[in-house]
C-alpha cells in the first residue's frame, strides 16, 4: 500500500457517502473456518460516528467514479469534470481486512459507478467478494450494489457471496428518473429486484429440504431513492415504498434528502437547503407503516399529499383522529398504544409486561422513562386524562408549541 | 451484621449466603472500600464457592435466569451501593418468585434493571468503538470503560478474531483479557504505558483517519449527535479522534 492509496480512498469515499444504507444488522454467522476471520452480527454494530451524526458501520466505498452515464443529479457523471479513481478488487479486499482487524467496521459496502459496461463492473464487483471470502475467508458483513443491466447470472453468483444487495430505484416516478437519469430504463431496475426476491424464496424454501443450502443475500435486499430533486409527493413516495416492501419483499428503502451540488435547468437551485426535515419525517412515516401497523393511506388526507414538517406524522394522525383517543393505558390492546403519540415498540411492550401484575399509574409510566411529553393528550390512566388542556386539535398543537419554545430557551439558559 | 467480601461475585453470593442461614445482614460492603461504623458490627466473608453456587442455584430455580443476569449485570456497574441493592432485590424476589422480572418499576426492582441496561449499553457500545491496533501481529486494544465489562466483552472478539492473537487492556482497573489459540485469560495487576506503532499501522490509522474524515457531509454537520453517540470520555481512546 502506498500513497496513491490515500489518494483514491479519498476520492472514492467522497463520492459514495451519499449512499444512505449503513446497517450491518439481520445476519448471525459465527466464524468457523479454519484460519477465517469476521462474523456476523444479527443487531449490527456501529463502529463511529462522523461529524454529521450519521453512523459508521460498513468500509463504504466506490470501486470507480469513472462513469458512463449522465444522469444530472450526480456528481460523477460522465460529462462533469472531477477527478476519477478505481480501485483494483485486490485493493479494496485489503482496506477492508485491515480496517476490520482493528474493529474500524462491520464489513463492506461496495458500490460503483459503470464503467465501460454493466457486466465489467458487475464482475469485478464479484471479483472482490471472491477475494475476501475465499482467499481471505473473511465471514464478516458485505453488501453490494447491483449494477442494472448487469446479466442476471452475475448477480446471482455475487448473491451468494453477499449479505445484503440493493439496486437503487433513484427516483420515485418513472416520470422523473426520465427527466433526470435518461439513460437509466426502469426494467433495468426492477428486473435485478425480482431476480433477487426469487433467488431469496428460492434458498428459503431449499433449505427447507436440504439442511445445507446456502442463504442468497440473508440480510435481505434493499434500496434507495433522492427525495427533493423532483417534484414528487410524498403520499407517492411512500406508496412506492409500500409498494415495494410488498413486491420485493424489501428490507428497508432508504430515502436520501438531495443536496444540491450541480446547477441544471432540471433541478432545483444550488443554494436550496437539502430537505433534511422532510427526509427525516419520511423516515418516521416508512417507520410506522414498517412497525407500527399504519396503513400509507392512513397518513394523508384527500387534500394533503405531503407530511407535515411542525409534527411528526403519528402526531398528525392522533390530531386528526381524535375521536379514537384517549387510550386507557390499561386496558387497550398492544396494536392501539402503538398508535399513541410519543410511544414506541419498547414502552408499549413494557406497559404490556407490567400491567399483567397491577394497573398502572401514571407514575410507574415515568419510572419506565416512557416518554409522556406527547403522550400525555391522548392517554388516560386510570381513567384519569393528564393532558391537562381541552381535548382539541388546535389547542394540543398551540400547546406543544408553547413547550417546544420553552424546551429550546431553556438549553440556551444553560449556555 | 455488616458483612464483608472481597469484591469477587463469588464473595458477594457468599453474603447472601450467611445473611440467609446466619444472621440477617444490615449491609454488604467490599472489603477496602468499608468505613468502620459506630452502629453495625462487621464480619468478614470468606468467599465459598460451594455456598456462593448453591445460592446462584437457587435464584435460577426460584426466581430466573433473567433475574440471575440483571444482578450480575449489576454487580459490574459502577452503581454506588450495588451490594445492598442486590440484597434488598433478591429478598424481595425470592418471596415473589418467578413473576418478580414484571415488576419492572418496583422499588426493590427498578435500580437493579437500570444498572443491568447500563451496563448492557456500554458493552454494546464498547464493541463498536474498541480500537485495535496491531503490534507485531498482535492486536492490541485499551480502553477504561465506566463498568467492569472486560469479561462481557472478550467472547465477542473471541469469535470474531478467532485465529488472531489479541489483548485487552482495562487501564481503569489495571488488568487485560489476554487471548490466543482459541482460549483466553484475564490478568490483574498490569500496567502497560505507551505503546510505538510501525509505520505500516500508523498508515493504516491514517488512512482510516482520512475515511473518517472524508465520510462526513460538511452540509449536515451535527456536532451534538456526534458528541450524543460518542461521549468526549471515550474518545481518547480512538484513533479517529487522536
Amino acid at each position: 500500500m502506498n500513497e496513491s492509496l490515500f489518494n483514491k480512498l479519498r476520492i472514492l469515499s467522497d463520492a459514495a457517502k451519499y449512499d444512505v444504507s449503513c446497517v450491518s444488522s439481520g445476519v448471525e454467522r459465527k466464524n468457523k473456518t479454519v484460519g477465517g476471520i469476521g462474523n456476523a452480527s444479527s443487531a449490527g454494530i456501529c463502529h463511529a460516528w462522523s461529524s454529521d451524526g450519521r453512523c459508521i458501520s460498513l468500509l463504504k466505498i466506490l470501486l470507480t467514479n469513472d462513469c458512463i452515464y449522465d444522469c444530472s443529479y450526480c456528481l460523477n457523471r460522465v460529462t462533469n469534470n472531477t477527478e476519477r479513481a478505481t480501485f483494483t478488487p485486490e485493493e479494496v479486499a485489503e482496506l477492508t481486512i485491515q480496517f476490520y482487524r482493528r474493529n474500524y467496521i462491520e464489513g463492506l459496502f461496495l458500490s460503483s459507478a459503470v464503467e465501460k459496461s454493466p457486466d465489467h463492473t458487475m464482475e469485478n464487483i464479484y471479483k472482490v467478494l471472491e477475494l475476501l471470502r475465499y482467499k481471505y475467508n473473511f465471514w464478516g458483513y458485505v453488501h453490494v450494489k447491483v449494477i442494472p443491466g448487469a446479466d442476471p447470472m452475475l448477480v446471482q453468483k455475487a448473491g451468494m457471496l453477499a449479505d445484503r444487495m440493493s439496486v437503487n430505484i433513484e427516483l420515485p416516478t418513472e416520470k422523473s428518473l426520465r427527466a433526470l437519469a435518461p439513460q437509466k430504463k426502469i426494467e433495468n431496475i426492477i428486473k435485478p429486484m425480482s431476480v433477487i426476491n426469487n433467488e431469496i424464496t428460492r434458498t428459503i424454501e431449499d433449505e427447507k429440504f436440504f439442511r445445507s443450502t446456502p442463504r442468497f443475500v440473508p440480510g435481505g435486499q434493499s434500496t434507495q431513492m433522492i427525495i427533493g430533486a423532483t417534484p414528487d409527493s410524498d403520499k407517492t413516495i411512500l406508496g412506492l415504498s409500500q409498494n415495494l416492501y410488498d413486491r420485493f419483499n424489501m428490507k428497508r428503502v432508504f430515502f436520501s434528502a438531495y443536496i444540491p451540488v450541480i446547477s441544471s435547468p432540471n433541478l432545483p437551485a444550488i443554494s436550496t437547503m437539502p430537505p433534511l426535515l422532510r427526509e427525516h419525517r419520511l423516515y418516521q412515516a416508512d417507520w410506522l407503516m414498517r412497525f407500527y401497523y399504519f396503513n400509507c393511506e392512513e397518513l394523508f388526507t384527500e387534500t394533503d399529499q405531503n407530511l407535515d414538517l411542525d409534527f411528526d406524522p403519528k402526531m398528525m394522525y392522533a390530531l386528526r383522529n381524535l375521536n379514537r383517543f384517549p387510550l386507557e393505558i390499561n386496558k387497550a390492546p398492544y396494536e392501539e398504544l402503538l398508535r399513541i403519540p410519543g410511544l414506541g415498540v419498547k414502552s408499549a411492550q413494557k406497559i404490556v409486561r407490567e400491567r399483567k401484575n397491577a394497573q398502572l399509574s401514571y407514575d410507574s409510566l415515568k419510572k419506565m422513562r416512557t416518554v409522556l411529553k406527547r403522550a400525555k393528550y391522548f392517554i388516560t390512566v386510570k381513567g384519569k386524562y393528564y393532558g391537562n388542556v381541552k381535548f382539541d386539535p388546535e389547542i394540543i398543537k398551540t400547546e406543544l408549541r408553547r413547550m417546544e419554545v420553552q424546551q429550546q430557551l431553556s438549553i440556551y439558559d444553560l449556555i | 451484621m455488616d458483612y464483608l467480601y472481597d469484591g469477587t461475585f463469588e464473595g458477594l453470593l457468599t453474603c447472601i449466603y450467611y445473611h440467609y442461614k446466619n444472621e440477617a445482614a444490615s449491609g454488604i460492603y467490599e472489603i477496602s472500600k468499608y468505613q468502620h461504623s459506630m452502629l453495625n458490627e462487621s464480619e468478614v466473608i470468606e468467599t465459598d464457592i460451594l455456598k456462593a453456587s448453591i445460592v446462584s442455584e437457587s435464584i435460577l430455580k426460584k426466581i430466573s435466569r433473567e433475574a440471575y443476569v440483571d444482578i450480575y449485570y449489576c454487580y459490574l456497574s459502577f452503581l454506588e451501593n450495588k451490594e445492598n441493592y442486590i440484597l434488598d432485590f433478591l429478598v424481595f424476589a425470592f418471596k415473589y418468585g418467578k413473576n418478580t422480572m414484571n415488576f419492572y418499576t418496583h422499588d426493590k426492582v427498578l435500580p437493579i434493571k437500570e444498572a443491568s441496561l447500563k451496563v448492557t449499553r456500554e458493552v454494546h457500545r464498547f464493541l463498536g468503538i474498541l480500537r485495535f491496533s496491531d503490534i507485531d501481529g498482535i492486536l492490541f486494544a485499551k480502553f477504561s470503560p465506566d463498568n467492569d465489562v472486560l469479561l462481557l466483552v472478550v467472547d465477542h472478539f473471541a469469535d470474531r478474531y478467532r485465529f488472531e492473537k489479541f489483548l485487552i487492556y482495562d487501564e481503569k482497573r489495571k488488568k487485560a483479557a489476554i487471548y490466543a489459540d482459541e482460549t483466553w485469560e484475564i490478568k490483574e495487576n498490569i500496567n502497560i504505558e505507551s505503546i510505538e506503532y510501525s509505520e505500516d499501522e500508523a498508515m493504516i490509522q491514517g488512512l482510516w483517519k482520512q475515511y473518517f474524515t472524508d465520510m462526513a457531509i460538511k452540509e449536515r454537520k451535527n456536532f451534538n449527535l456526534q458528541f450524543q453517540f460518542v461521549p468526549a470520555r471515550y474518545r481518547k481512546n480512538m484513533s479517529e479522534f487522536k
